[in-house]
């Protein structure tokens, strides 16, 4: 076993054709997996790595519209939730991706979009990975199916090794969207958003607020006189801008402004793709908001408050 | 003879502190009942802050200023009929002071409260009330801080400047501002007035809104956003204009910006020194956050002060016959827009004069002040 995904990681072969039924229907992934779970440590990468994600189709259900939803799942059970997954800096790697949905999806690191894989329904892939600068980096599918149902995520590049208690870092996968073309989208007679481009939704780890200030990895959690960093990715057809209440942070990497890398700002812009690290000093005890700036996107379906919002909690 | 003593008292407190100004509380109050008007003339509703000495709102509302590591007692009084607050954006203040209903508090109607915080870094920043935001503010419940330094330094160790020129950007969505009520969903609302500090088009032309500049003495341009729009600056060559701060704290690394962008509630401070006797435009442009399209294009005049001001006409300034009892009029247009205010700022009314005749039988004696959509205005008086 180990020899065939080593074979194949090296000639760039991604399908692990030699299971494919095991994977066709749910019912057969708990057999999978524990098969998986058997050779996957067999591969090395044990320590930092999750080495697996689950392409998965369920339901987000929003207000006031339940939406088919596509998410990258860091096990092969429902949370509605994409995973982060965390990579040594500069170091080549790679993720098993098992593709539970019964549709085909293509799966790429984003900001090395030359190559992206295909991942047959019913199938998985092994995604190579290059070495990473430090920060943060764009992951999911690029099929149009798969990035507008969800399943986009991100690649925390060095950044486990920054903070001293992994507690201490936070991750936003930020996305807009537009129910109406969800629908489309899922019944395939999707045309683009283009110049009527008008979102009702917009989210904070798959959840808009309030939802996101119960989200243990959004919602920001600490002790007076903590550092915290926070790993951002915009999956979103829009630049978005977040505004922090009680604190001003600091830009550690950003992959579309690196320019302001060492900036030290209350309101942070990220452009749509792009990945950014932000760090929190949290030197003010109490509770603030963070939300984004653009007072549309502070809505549920157009009700405020609600959309890209969640808190800072600073226990004194 | 206990009161004079308390008096006296109270005024060695003030005249204690008066070396910090900013502490003697110009008490802001909240507003729902102003207007701001459109470069045709035409009156929207606004809601919004004004200085209660002043007794009115407006668009946007009044500029805060304080010294670096002031400490800042905000008077704040609520008599309109909904619930307000005041964020201090930026300003990283602590919980009970942020202005945001569910973790700090709300100001009801009728009630007044105090805002403290101290003002540690110098900047721009900004203000806005926190209540059902995306509503309130589009209503126009915002403003600009400036914290400053008396060095005239941007920052410790800082270039130096001459002066500061607030420009803060908004826009309002007309359908919104005369239905506020039925402007649910929020998530369709798009704006159609842009605005640089509350005006737009011809009304930037007015000449207490043009940039004014001396050869040699660099401008602070306090660059604040919080329109729906993207904002993008483009600065001429000529302006020679450095990017030193953003959001209240120095940039690593100062840069001279072609094009600045400013999102919704970002700021930017750029020094601009401009070239001798120039005279132009930096156009500011408005793009859709949602869909890309560009909607609208403000310019900000700049031009040196050693030039020749352009003949302005001012023939509709004075109206005749003053003082009046029955009408005024003001020659020079047939169609022409009028607001008036009474002596202590209270509006009284806009309107659309005919031949540019204003009735006023029937309006209690006094001085009023007429004002007009070109900037300019004039005081009359009507007598029995």
């Amino acid at each position: 076993m180990k020899f065939v995904l080593e074979a194949m990681a090296v000639r760039k072969v991604h399908f692990i054709e030699y299971f494919p039924i095991m994977f066709k229907t749910v019912h057969h992934l708990t057999h999978a997996a524990v098969l998986l779970a058997f050779v996957l440590p067999l591969q090395g990468n044990t320590t930092w790595a999750q080495s697996e994600l689950w392409i998965m189709r369920g339901t987000w259900n929003t207000f006031p519209d339940s939406v088919p939803a596509l998410r990258l799942e860091s096990d092969s059970i429902w949370t509605g939730r994409n995973a982060a997954i965390s990579r040594p800096a500069d170091i080549p790697s790679s993720i098993t991706v098992h593709n539970t949905d019964s549709l085909d999806h293509l799966c790429t690191l984003i900001a090395d979009a030359s190559e992206s894989t295909l991942i047959p329904a019913g199938s998985s892939a092994i995604i190579e990975m290059p070495a990473l600068p430090l920060g943060v980096h764009r992951l999911g599918l690029v099929d149009t199916i798969g990035d507008r149902l969800g399943a986009v995520s991100m690649v925390q590049a060095g950044l486990t090794e920054l903070t001293a208690d992994e507690a201490d870092l936070f991750y936003w996968n930020l996305g807009d969207w537009n129910t109406e073309s969800i629908w489309q989208i899922d019944a395939g007679d999707y045309t683009g958003e283009g110049e009527s481009y008008m979102p009702n939704q917009f989210t904070i780890n798959e959840q808009s607020y309030p939802a996101t200030t119960e989200d243990p990895n959004g919602a920001i959690e600490v002790q007076l006189g903590d550092t915290c960093w926070i790993a951002i990715a915009n999956h979103g057809l829009m630049d978005h801008v977040l505004h922090f209440h009680g604190f001003h942070v600091l830009i550690e990497t950003s992959t579309h402004h690196p320019e302001r890398i060492g900036w030290s700002k209350d309101t942070v812009p990220i452009k749509r793709g792009e990945g950014m690290t932000l760090r929190l000093i949290a030197n003010l005890p109490g509770t603030y908001p963070v939300h984004n700036h653009n007072l549309i996107a502070v809505t549920n379906a157009g009700f405020y408050p609600g959309g890209m919002i969640t808190h800072i909690n600073v226990q004194p | 003879m206990k009161n004079l003593l308390i008096l006296a008292i109270l005024s060695l407190g003030i005249a204690g502190s008066s070396a910090r100004a900013q502490q003697v509380p110009p008490q802001l109050f909240s507003g729902m009942d102003g207007y701001t008007f459109l470069p045709d003339g035409t009156p929207i509703p606004i809601w919004g802050y004004g200085w209660v000495a002043d007794g009115y709102i407006t668009l946007p509302g009044p500029l805060l200023s304080y010294e670096q590591g002031d400490f800042v007692q905000l008077n704040f009084s609520n008599p309109s009929p909904e619930s307000h607050t005041i964020h201090l954006h930026g300003l990283d203040v602590d919980q009970a002071n942020d202005g945001v209903p569910s973790t700090s508090f709300l100001l009801v109607t009728g009630d007044e409260t105090t805002y403290e915080f101290t003002a540690a870094h110098s900047g721009t920043f900004l203000y806005h009330c926190h209540v059902t935001t995306t509503l309130h503010l589009t209503m126009g419940m915002y403003g600009m801080v400036l914290v400053t330094r008396p060095d005239m330094t941007l920052y410790e160790e800082g270039p130096a400047y001459s002066e500061d020129i607030p420009l803060l950007f908004s826009d309002l969505a007309i359908e919104t501002n005369l239905d506020p009520v039925g402007s649910y969903p929020f998530h369709d609302i798009r704006p159609d007035v842009f605005m640089v500090n509350g005006v737009s088009g011809d009304q930037l032309e007015a000449s207490d809104r043009i940039v004014h500049f001396e050869p040699g003495q660099p401008l602070a341009l306090r660059l604040g956003s919080v329109a729906y729009s993207l904002i993008r600056c483009i600065f001429p060559e000529e302006l020679n204009a450095v990017c030193y701060m953003s959001d209240g704290r120095p940039v690593p690394n100062a840069f001279a910006p072609d094009t600045l962008d400013i999102f919704p509630g970002e700021r930017f401070t750029v020094l601009i020194e401009p070239d001798a006797d120039w005279d132009g435009h930096l156009p500011c442009e408005f793009w859709s956050l949602a869909d890309g399209t560009l909607e609208g294009t403000e310019s900000i005049h700049i031009r040196d002060a050693a030039l020749e001001v352009p003949n302005i006409s001012w023939d509709q300034q004075n109206g005749f016959p003053n003082p009046a009892n029955h009408h005024i009029q003001w020659s020079g247009s047939k169609q022409l827009t009028v607001t008036v205010f009474d002596a202590r700022g209270n509006f009284v009314t806009t309107e659309r004069l005919e031949d540019g005749v204003l009735d006023v039988r029937n309006w209690p004696n006094g001085v009023y002040i007429a004002t007009f959509p070109n900037g300019s205005a004039s005081r009359f008086i009507v007598t029995e």
